[in-house]
């Protein structure tokens, strides 16, 4: 006997995780071969290829959001992960101290200067900068150290009295020169061809020259020279190319029986702003039999206006008048994620290396099946 | 190298140009090499040489307090 295939509606339906007043329910997605008896819902490449969307929200160098719709979570966490922990930055991974008097102890300056992120040159990040690759056993480390991997830094700062401070000043910025050492205070010293590479406005510089390093007072110093090397995050966060990389999902909001007058503006209350729109109801509704509106043109009523600014608070749900006339859950398949870049990279750019970063992954696990059965 | 044992340092230890001057001031050497050590004074910070046997003893404001100074030697350090 054949099934009744599911309509469009069913589709929708299913892709709903239900927010009630006080649980979650239909948190896991159905849309997979076995799950509904009669349905095919095997993975084809022309689906995936005609329901995947992305839509840009926010796209600047430091900040983007944006709506991965379509796809399993799974798929979305994927890329969330790529981002975090495989997606390659440089960093500040060893520190050389040649001299240190300052109050902060050499192991939390050296940790300090690990964590700043720098940024250079796109060509010569991407293309010219490679891996450090492993020394060979007794071998020394340095024995691997090309321009093509290392790049080297240099600190070098010491606190005097300021002469020309004002008598009495208080502010050790006046007071002193170099009492607070910057990030800025680090100097680029390129080798071979990292000059090319890394010129003029493509130098290795900190991407917030603002940073606070250290404090001295007149007669310490710091003095010290710094290597970096390409690295991930999932080695060490310094080398996360991501402030935040997360996603949630899109809410939904559905009122299932009209709210008007004062009730409109309260349920309005209920959601962060914007949320919540106020309409008249217009003559059309009105006259409709059976639409809840009857006798009711020209007031206002309650309409979802952008659910994607909700919260999630439950807050209209704690209300008994509202409790039964609206229904609250979120979108399975559309992901709105946010992410937020520490400088090396743009941060639209982090999103679309993750997908070539998968890719790569899945290319790789190919081979390695074909050469199982082999 | 033996931690104990102490060698003066020269500066062809170092193999990548960039990464890390090992080079001592000559002048640290010569000290060594006459037995004059040089503390810092723990009142006036002044840079106190000391001979052996002198008096432990700021010539300058005569605190009696004397701190060793940090090592000439480079430390290495991983950022993490
Ligand atoms: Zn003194």
């Amino acid at each position: 006997m054949p099934r009744k295939q599911p309509t469009e509606e069913d589709l929708e339906r299913r892709k709903i995780v239900s927010v009630n007043a006080e649980t979650v329910t239909d948190v896991t997605s159905t849309d997979f071969p076995g799950n509904w008896p009669g349905e095919n819902h095997a993975w084809d490449i022309e689906k995936v290829i005609r329901d995947t969307k992305i839509e840009f929200h926010q796209n600047e160098p430091a900040e983007a959001s944006f709506s991965l719709i379509g796809v399993d979570a799974s798929i979305a966490n994927a890329f969330r992960r790529i981002m975090i922990a495989d997606i390659p930055t440089i960093a500040i991974e060893k520190v050389f101290i040649d001299n240190n008097t300052s109050v902060i102890q050499d192991e939390v300056l050296a940790h300090r200067l690990g964590l700043i992120p720098f940024t250079g040159g796109r060509e010569g990040l991407d293309n010219f900068m490679r891996w450090l690759p492993k020394p060979k056993d007794n071998e020394p480390i340095e024995s691997t150290y090309f321009d093509y991997n290392t790049i080297s830094l240099e600190l070098k700062v010491t606190c005097t009295d300021n002469p020309d401070a004002a008598p009495g000043e208080k502010d050790p910025r006046k007071l002193y020169n170099h009492g607070h050492v910057y990030a800025k205070d680090i100097v680029f010293a390129p080798v071979g061809r990292q000059v090319k590479y890394f010129a003029g406005e493509d130098a290795i510089r900190p991407v917030n020259p603002d940073i606070l390093i250290a404090k001295l007072r007149p007669g310490q110093q710091i003095e010290l020279s710094m290597i970096m090397h390409k690295g991930v995050g999932s080695d060490h966060a310094k080398f996360s190319p991501v402030a935040t990389a997360s996603y949630r999902l899109l809410p939904t909001i559905t009122i299932l029986q009209p709210i008007l007058g004062r009730d409109a503006e309260k349920f309005a209350k209920c959601f962060p702003e914007g949320v919540i729109g106020l309409a008249k109801v217009t003559k059309e509704e009105a006259a409709r039999q059976g639409s809840g509106y009857e006798g009711h043109a020209g007031e206002l009523k309650a309409v979802v206006v952008n659910p994607m600014l909700d919260t999630v608070s439950r807050e209209c749900l704690r209300h008994g008048e509202f409790k039964d006339k609206v229904r609250l859950g979120r979108k399975r398949d559309h992901f709105i994620f946010n992410v937020e870049s520490t400088g090396q990279w743009e941060s639209d750019a982090i999103f679309l290396a993750s997908i070539a970063h998968l890719k790569e992954k899945a290319r790789k696990l190919e081979q390695q099946v074909v050469d199982m059965v082999r | 190298m033996s931690r104990e044992q102490y060698q003066i340092p020269t500066g062809s230890q170092q193999t990548f140009a960039a990464g890390g001057s090992n080079t001592v001031a000559t002048s640290t050497n010569r000290e060594f090499e006459t037995g004059i050590m040089h503390y810092t004074c723990g009142d006036c910070a002044a840079r106190v040489p000391l001979e052996k046997g002198a008096a432990i003893r700021c010539q300058k404001c005569g605190a009696r307090v004397l701190y060793k100074e940090r090592t000439k030697r480079m430390v290495q350090f991983e950022a993490r």
